[in-house]
């Protein structure tokens, strides 16, 4: 094999910007319409359950993923979320760094399959795997149907 | 099926800018393979491109653009994606196109241009999240491997020094590889902990860096080794893959299960059944220090959680009894997604045929494993190679 250097500077060499230009409108899709509608209108958190298989899907689906089955057995998570694994982020969506590190964490319930990801209202040395918390809603009158009708997590 | 040999195997320098673009990178790559199997694009019955996502090089549809750079046109041609598992699947591919008797020869070329993507590639990954349930809370990529990490630690009670000690092992490896983008001799387990946090507990030197570079083997039947008097051909042991959920809450993220799986198919055929035992060396996927302690349990070359203590106990070393990432890896060498095929399959093909040079492992070596990951972090592909 042979191997050449070369120069690694850009700016040294006829280069020229461009963009993929492209916009998008996404549905939230039948589960999600109902999901997010839940959400917004009642503060609940629906799962959907799959009798045949005994599993209980968050975020909830139109269909098992197992038996490939419909789902129509809709029912709100109940008790507290623990917290399974966090991270403490110095960097933002966009690599810069925010004013304070953020908590994210991986959301679970008991009895359920899946769970969320979300931001966890604690100070970084509290961040544990292990602690259990609730979700914080917008108050009900100014949720719009999202994910981030959920501010945060919080003990 | 026919038995499969890889025969050549060419790559680039992996930098973070180059100034070719993805086709110059293709051919360079590809006239270096057919160099190193004494062969012309004529002798070529088919060719595999393999590519992470389009939007990094900026040309959707890049595996048509790059088609003529290698040797593609008039011929059977085919692109293979599995996301960041391509460097490993593309090679597969290419082997069932010959273990199947379609094909004799088969050029593989995998190629990635991540400088063109502006501001920083970190931006394409924020499109491949569900656009309703992910993209409000506008997650980044590293958080993902922030918890996973955090998770793994957590259930096997890792010190964070045990990982670190991976990222210094590859790229002090790095230091032999004529590509390498961040190979350091003088590393320190401190200098990666006291690099910058990305997300905690994730630092700036836990990370591979992302790169420009292209990478190309040459893979035959045992008749067209025989018949081109092929000198030291190395041979496909077993392959494998598997794909768990995209859902990524819906996984317990200590263990990677897909690979596991994919590992028990490669293994099978290659009648493998204790992988400590039987594999000479690895090379797992290491885009990370904590995957590549992730990637050895995955792949059953240590007991879940035990990984962290082979490294510490010098056993992944070059010269130790399980050597992993002799060619300084994803860390060491860089992470041009796919092209990083030039340092998993090219590197088990260099070491089993003695071609590694100043990275060749000191004992003589017979079986080696890799593994690559990705698609939407929930896939991996696993070659064993002998010589
Ligand atoms: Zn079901």
């Amino acid at each position: 094999m042979t191997f050449r250097d070369r120069t690694t500077n850009v700016d040294a060499l006829r280069s020229w910007r461009g963009d993929v230009e492209a916009d998008y409108i996404y549905t939230t899709g039948v589960a999600g319409e109902r999901f997010f509608t839940e959400l917004r209108d009642t503060g609940r958190i629906l799962a959907a359950h799959c009798e045949a298989c005994e599993r209980t899907y968050l975020p909830p689906r139109m269909y098992c993923e197992k038996c490939l089955g419909p789902l129509s057995d809709w029912r709100p998570v109940r008790g507290p979320a623990t917290v399974e694994a966090v991270t403490i982020a110095s960097v933002d969506a966009h690599g810069n760094r925010p004013p304070e590190p953020e908590v994210w964490a991986v959301l679970r319930w008991r009895g359920i399959h899946g769970g969320l990801v979300h931001r966890l209202a604690v100070p970084p040395k509290q961040a544990k795997p292990g602690l259990k918390v609730h979700p914080v809603l917008r108050p009900a009158g100014s949720r719009v149907g999202n994910i981030t009708d959920i501010l945060y997590f919080a003990p | 099926m026919r038995k499969v040999a890889c025969i050549g195997a060419g790559m680039t320098l992996f930098r973070r800018r180059l100034q070719e673009t993805p086709k110059e990178m293709c051919w360079e790559a590809a006239r270096m393979a057919l160099d190193q199997a004494g062969l012309e694009i004529g002798d070529v019955d088919a060719v595999v491109f393999g590519s992470a996502p389009d939007a990094f090089d900026g040309i959707h549809m890049k595996g048509e653009n790059v088609l003529d750079a290698c040797g593609g046109i008039g011929r059977p041609y085919v692109r293979v994606f599995t996301g960041g598992g391509t460097g490993v699947f593309s090679p597969i591919a290419a082997y069932w196109h010959v273990a199947s008797g379609l094909f004799d020869c088969v050029l593989v070329v995998n190629e990635e241009k991540m400088s063109s993507c502006q501001p920083h590639p970190q931006s394409v990954f924020g499109h491949i999240w569900d656009p309703i349930l992910d993209r409000p809370l506008k997650p980044n990529l590293v958080w993902i491997f922030a918890m996973e990490m955090n998770r793994y630690m957590t259930v096997h009670n890792v010190r964070y020094e045990d990982v670190a000690a991976v990222a210094v092992k590859n790229k002090r490896n790095a230091v032999g590889h004529p590509c390498a983008q961040l190979a350091d001799p003088h590393i320190t387990v401190e200098d990666v902990m006291n690099s910058e946090v990305m997300a905690w507990p994730v630092h700036r030197l836990d990370i591979s860096p992302p790169s420009d570079g292209a990478s190309a083997l040459v893979v035959c039947s045992e008749e067209f080794a025989r018949t081109h008097r092929i000198e030291s051909p190395v041979w496909f042991a077993g392959v494998g893959w598997n794909i768990d959920t995209t859902f990524w809450t819906d996984r317990d993220l200590y263990f990677p299960e897909y690979l596991a799986n994919a590992a028990k198919i490669a293994y099978k055929q290659a009648r493998i059944t204790d992988p400590r035992r039987q594999i000479d060396f690895a090379e797992p996927y290491d885009p990370f220090d904590y995957k590549e302690l992730h990637h050895m349990e995955g792949l059953g070359l240590c007991k879940k959680g035990e990984a962290p203590r082979l490294t510490r106990e010098g056993v992944t070393q070059r010269d130790g009894d399980l050597p992993t990432c002799p060619s300084g890896g994803l860390l060491g060498v860089g992470n041009p997604i796919a092209a990083t095929m030039g340092i998993k399959v090219g590197e088990l093909y260099l070491q089993l045929s003695g071609q590694a040079g100043q990275r060749q492992i000191p004992h003589e070596v017979r079986t080696g494993v890799t593994n690559a990951w990705g698609d939407l972090m929930q896939f991996s592909s696993v070659v064993v190679m002998r010589a």
